[in-house]
């Protein structure tokens, strides 16, 4: 008892952080940030291979086998070897842009991940504008990838940024709109306030139409399929991956857990009640489970699904989501507001 | 806007085999598409000159890798026509019936193919490969190999199937059949499939024929001609079937033409499997001298999975003195261009995913 005490207290960031003493400021932020890696990575890196397990299951393969138990620590030896692998250096385009680019972008999605709570004491900074905040972050990411795609000179990757920027006029209206709803239900656009204010009834029953909405706009967010056109293999070989070899695509890998994770913890915070569950369990397994089921959903539908054209997004964001989201707003107004 | 010109290939994750296309765009569309051939090549029309006749037909299978036995037949039938030598009846089942398992496992793989061209991710592709295989395990068990067969003889086949083929097919039909029920199901009620293939690559019933594409190509769009019906060989002049055709001639009717006309495969395997005459079906044991051909000039024109194929044979003493191929993958090719001219960047790879093409057979 006492020891679980402890370590609640030790966990306890800001308690940490109310303290005067920088020294103490100093140790809160550093077993902050130890925490967050290891729940990033744990479920990144699980994920991964779940995603590998699942869909090789629907597709009457084994998956990896061979390293590790069931295959565990593919991922790992898959890394290795492409960190092993020759950098293949440009030739025309902007050195710099290729550089920084990519490792930009992993570091705004850890941004976002450092500003999303994980329980009630395990958070960095309770933000008064946590969800604008993290959508806000989050719609630089298209911005980042045509820079990292432009950077290369690449045709491919050129394609693939023009893709970036038309489906983005198909999705960040409808996020946005969503994300106004879920202000005017709980009142307050902190994530922690969100959570408690789903103490009764998760916001997915209050708003199954926004539910839907930001579930198919976050596919759409980060790249996953049917909305892959930015990165489609069968088309534009990686779109715009295309030039980037060994470390920096080891790189995009990590990007691609770091979206996952940030998709699912979102849709979980934002719909499902974060981490409020029942007191089994502490605060933060709830959440890491119901961001877990949530991303075998989102592999499920990479299992199954066909990726949809570019001028198809553009129809379906105007002619069915943005006008969703719009009723979705008058319902909630009408039912929880007037 | 200007036209960027792109160079897709000729190592490309969906040009199924080595092609090059050189895609002009106007922002995603397409303006022109110029296919480059040739990597391919392997000069197999001047090797044949140099080979006795039956030193030729492991080269002819290595034309079309996916349905090897179809243009290996069609060779082996020139060069029985060029000797005069009658086919044996029951060979002449056997060879039908493995002409048209080869048509299933050739159309699975298109299937396959297609679907992955339109970004599954493998799914399908996967699923047509477990049955494709069941297919080769029936092929293997009948010529005795999976992929390469090398079975025809003249005159016959290098063996006679097992007392235990006949139940093993039927049973392996039946399967087929349900399966097939279970991807028209899967594919074809997925909106984002459907609005990906109607009314994409349109070829019109009048290009096809100006173009001279043939097979399921031309099926789809409108002309019903099929070179089992139309010029019979073997025993189909017997055999009830109908060649599947639609109208439409889009991306969705070449996809349904292949689904269709797997259907009808089956309905002949099994007519043929139930009216299979008794007697000796193997040919003529294969030696490096063989009969003398009676004819100078021999023709043979078959039905591929991919269209008709048409062998021009001039015959030398115990050699072929020319082998002209006509490929239907090589004409198919020459319709990409009119097909995808104003559809979109992405539905290029629809598009070459419908014509179900084989390099090795382009280039030859």
């Amino acid at each position: 008892m006492l020891a679980n005490d402890l370590i609640n207290n030790i966990l306890n960031i800001s308690f940490w952080m109310s303290s005067p003493s920088l020294l103490y400021n100093a140790i809160g932020a550093i077993i902050y940030l130890i925490m967050v890696f290891i729940i990033f990575s744990v479920f990144g890196y699980t994920v991964g291979w779940l995603e590998r397990k699942l869909i090789a299951r629907v597709q009457y393969r084994h998956g990896p086998t061979y390293v590790g138990m069931w295959g565990i620590l593919q991922n790992m030896a898959d890394l290795i070897k492409l960190l092993s692998k020759q950098e293949v250096s440009l030739a025309k385009g902007s050195r710099l842009l290729y550089a920084i680019s990519l490792p930009l972008m992993l570091s705004f999605s850890i941004f976002i991940i450092l500003l999303i709570p994980y329980s009630p004491a395990l958070q960095a900074t309770n933000l008064g504008l946590g969800l604008i905040a993290v959508f806000t972050i989050i719609s630089f990411m298209p911005l980042l990838l045509f820079m990292t795609a432009v950077a290369t000179g690449n045709k491919f990757a050129g394609i693939s940024a023009q893709r970036s920027v038309l489906i983005l006029l198909s999705y960040e209206i409808p996020t946005l709109m969503v994300i106004a709803a879920i202000g005017m239900l709980s009142n307050s656009y902190s994530l922690q306030s969100i959570v408690s204010a789903q103490s009764q009834f998760y916001y997915v029953v209050l708003m199954p139409i926004g539910f839907v909405i930001l579930f198919i706009t976050l596919l759409a967010e980060f790249e996953r399929p049917p909305f892959d056109l930015k990165e489609a293999d069968s088309e534009l070989i990686a779109g715009w991956l295309t030039d980037y070899s060994s470390p920096y695509y080891a790189l995009s890998l990590f990007l691609d857990y770091a979206r996952m994770f940030l998709g699912s913890v979102i849709l979980a915070i934002l719909f499902f009640g974060g981490w409020s569950g029942p007191s089994i369990a502490p605060p933060l397994f709830w959440l890491i489970a119901k961001a877990f089921i949530i991303a075998i959903f989102i592999i499920m539908v990479r299992a199954t699904t066909f990726r949809m054209r570019i001028d198809r997004v553009l129809r379906f964001g105007w002619l069915w989501l943005i006008p969703l989201s719009l009723i979705n707003i008058v319902i909630t107004y009408i039912l929880f507001i007037a | 806007m200007p036209v960027t010109r792109i160079n897709i290939g000729p190592v490309h994750p969906s040009t199924h085999g080595v092609i090059r296309l050189e895609v002009d765009l106007d922002g995603d569309t397409i303006v022109d598409v110029e296919p480059h051939i040739g990597f391919l090549h392997r000069g197999v029309e001047k090797l044949v000159e140099t080979r006795m006749y039956m030193q030729c037909p492991p080269y002819m299978e290595k034309l079309d890798y996916v349905a090897p036995m179809a243009f290996n037949e069609a060779y082996v039938s020139a060069v029985e026509a060029a000797m005069g030598i009658e086919v044996k009846e029951r060979a002449q089942y056997l060879r039908t019936m493995l002409l048209e398992l080869q048509r299933i496992a050739s159309h699975l793989f298109g299937i396959g193919t297609l679907c992955n061209d339109l970004g599954q991710m493998f799914t399908v592709f996967m699923w047509a490969f477990k049955d494709r295989d069941i297919v080769l395990d029936l092929l293997q068990e009948a010529a005795g190999s999976r992929m390469f067969y090398v079975n025809m003889r003249l005159g016959g086949l290098n063996q006679d199937i097992g007392p235990e083929f006949h139940g093993h097919a039927m049973k392996v039909m039946d399967y087929m059949e349900r399966r097939i029920g279970e991807y028209e199901d899967y594919i074809e009620k997925n909106p984002i499939f459907m609005e990906r293939m109607r009314g994409v690559g349109v070829l019109s019933a009048e290009q096809a024929k100006n173009l001279g594409v043939t097979g399921p190509v031309l099926r789809a769009s409108g002309v019903n001609f099929d070179a089992r019906k139309n010029n019979p060989y073997y025993i189909y002049s017997k055999l009830n079937f109908n060649p599947k055709v639609l109208t439409s001639g889009d991306n969705f009717a070449r996809y349904k033409v292949k689904m269709l006309e797997m259907r009808e495969s089956i309905r002949i395997v099994r007519s043929v499997l139930e009216s299979l005459p008794g007697g000796d079906a193997l040919g003529m044991p294969v030696k490096l001298r063989s009969p003398n051909p009676a004819n100078r000039i021999a023709t043979s024109s078959r039905e591929l999975p991919r269209g008709e194929v048409f062998m021009y044979l001039v015959a030398d003493p115990q050699k072929p003195y020319r082998l002209s191929i006509r490929s239907p993958n090589f004409i198919n090719l020459a319709a990409l261009r009119h097909m995808s001219k104003g559809a979109r960047m992405a539905d290029l790879f629809a598009i070459m995913g419908s014509l179900d093409l084989v390099m090795g057979g382009v280039d030859r």
